[in-house]
């Protein structure tokens, strides 16, 4: 049989610098596929899909709240072929019972061990409505390398430089953080992969950089020790969201390859600058995190924590607007409060308010949230910044013998598309 | 994040979203004519659905399970005070009614907490 695999587009915030990553939920699905399944895969933020293309059933995978209305529209139009199309992702768990009314089916948890099941179902002309295994994680120990043969690898490289793979080495959080949904998606058990199946697929790997995209690395003192001491060998250079602040931790990241962390900063205290420092101390750069419009913050807590942001070198900012997202805590208090008054999926991509500040207005808020890009990129843009975090790796690798070059074939063409370079340097478009 | 024993008689114990297994603090206070269910999110403690998301159905088990009848009864959804330095956690009480449709919510004033809860 042949899955038609898909990963609906959405739309990227205005005036940030994009960049395609290739999508990791989709390939960690195709991996729980059985064999004699046939897989075609689109990412739709990097092609067209093709609805005419032959298949027998239609999957389409997840990730972002702004990803959904596009879903439902895609299932439509498969439907209308005939079609039978089944959800899941992250996204599906968040908005299922929406999701539900355009599917055949969805697919709530965690797919290993499971889609046999819903294969033999499907071949007998029963595929059930819901696949409920969000209270039953599979065993850890099932969780193989994800598919990533299944890329079309040109269509993730921007003017010949690869972006970096994704990869998980556990799930589960062991905290339930107010605006995070990740304790009701995945379980508030930290659940490690085991260390032989980490390494594992690490070789299957081929490129040198990296996201670890588990949810929080400091989950687990001797559990990261280990896995950092097992990363060395590779050489590979990686991006990850927070690191635990424990200078042979640090210690052992560096030397694992860390090469920038996204790291929350939340206030302006010594503790963050000494944190981020602790980071630089070990070669680590920071792109700090910064949330906007939580209920503890009025309009000059904002302008203080940006003007901070400014002192304490950070090498990257990424600024994100509350969003309370469904089964979050969030949600649950802004939603008690009838302070939501936006519920159109496709505006919760944190770069826009939903709902009413507690200290100032919606408009007020989103007017910081500008304020606070233009402010940090005002001296020295997004893109130089991050040309210099990449420069930095760069160099890295050179000394240490794993620097690729760039792919000269790729140099005019930007994650698929061709650049057209206009008179002048400055003016470059992608078509 | 461990939620103080004193907002709860004993944990109980709902399917939550997708049947999810979840688990809340349950109070129950007779005020005579009118009883008084008290359902506590317990957070860290709480493997599944919060108490504002189980909403209705939540108030129905726990009702149904405590022979109260949920109609007649005045239900409340406490945040409970966890000692974090987030304010987001502070302890707030409110009375959820369960019209047709999205339930309603009130915020309790201190001073009807520590009526109800005397």
């Amino acid at each position: 049989m042949k899955l038609k695999l898909i990963y609906p587009r959405w739309q990227k915030l205005k005036g940030q610098t994009t960049f395609n990553l290739p999508p990791h939920g989709p390939v960690a699905f195709a991996a729980t596929l059985p064999e004699e399944v046939e897989v075609s895969f689109t990412d739709e933020n990097v092609e067209e899909i093709d609805f005419d293309e032959a298949c027998d059933l239609v999957a389409i995978s997840m990730m972002l709240s702004t990803q959904a209305r596009r879903g439902w529209e895609i299932a439509a139009r498969f439907r209308e072929r005939g079609k039978q199309v089944i959800f899941g992702g992250i996204a599906t768990m968040l908005h299922a019972e929406e999701t539900l009314a355009h599917a055949d089916s969805i697919f709530l948890g965690e797919s290993e061990g499971r889609m046999e099941q819903v294969l033999e179902d499907w071949r007998r002309g029963a595929l059930k409505k819901v696949y409920n295994y969000m209270a039953r994680q599979p065993a850890i120990e099932l969780v193989g390398p994800a598919r990533r043969e299944l890329y079309k690898r040109a269509l993730y490289n921007h003017k010949g430089v690869q972006m970096v793979d994704l990869f998980h080495a556990s799930r589960g959080c062991r905290f339930s953080c107010y605006p995070c949904a990740v304790s009701y998606l995945g379980g508030r058990v930290f659940r490690p992969r085991p260390m032989e199946r980490v390494v594992e697929e690490l070789a299957t790997i081929e490129n040198n950089r990296l996201f670890v995209v588990d949810n929080s690395l400091a989950q687990n003192k001797e559990w990261e020790k280990q896995l950092f001491r097992e990363m060395i060998p590779f050489k590979k250079k990686w991006i990850s969201h927070t690191i635990e602040d424990d200078p042979e931790i640090l210690d052992l990241a560096a030397r694992a390859g860390a090469w920038y962390v996204y790291q929350a900063i939340y206030d302006t205290s010594d503790y963050i600058k000494e944190r981020v420092k602790r980071y630089h101390d070990h070669g680590i750069g920071v792109e700090g995190t910064i949330l906007l419009g939580l209920d503890n913050q009025t309009e000059d807590d904002i302008k203080r924590l940006i003007d901070f942001l400014l002192e304490i070198d950070l090498d990257l900012a990424e600024f994100t607007i509350m969003t309370p997202f469904p089964h979050t805590k969030g949600y649950d208090d802004l939603l008690r409060e009838n302070r939501i008054f936006d519920f159109d999926w496709d505006h919760y991509n944190a770069g826009q308010v939903v709902f009413h500040p507690k200290h100032m207005s919606a408009n007020r808020l989103q007017e910081l949230y500008d304020h606070a890009w233009e402010s940090f990129y005002r001296d020295e843009s997004q893109e130089s910044k991050m040309f210099r975090l990449f420069c930095k790796v760069a160099l890295r690798e050179m000394n240490e013998g794993t620097y690729r070059a760039r792919d000269r074939r790729l140099a005019n063409r930007s994650f698929g598309k061709e650049v057209v370079r206009k008179n002048s340097v400055n003016e470059i478009k992608i078509s | 994040m461990k939620v103080p024993e004193k907002y709860y008689d004993e944990i109980f114990e709902f399917k939550g979203a997708w049947d999810v297994p979840s688990k809340c603090g349950l109070k129950i206070i007779d005020k005579g004519e009118r009883k008084v269910v008290i359902v506590t999110e317990l957070y860290q403690d709480n493997p599944g659905t919060s108490v504002t998301r189980a909403g209705r159905s939540l108030a129905e088990q726990a009702c149904a399970a405590k022979g109260v009848d949920l109609a007649s009864a005045l239900y409340l959804e406490c945040n409970p005070d966890t000692r974090s330095k987030l304010s987001f956690y502070d302890e707030e009480y409110f009375e959820v009614t369960f019209g047709g449709g999205t339930p309603s919510y009130r915020l309790l004033s201190p001073g009807e907490v520590k009526e109800l809860l005397s």
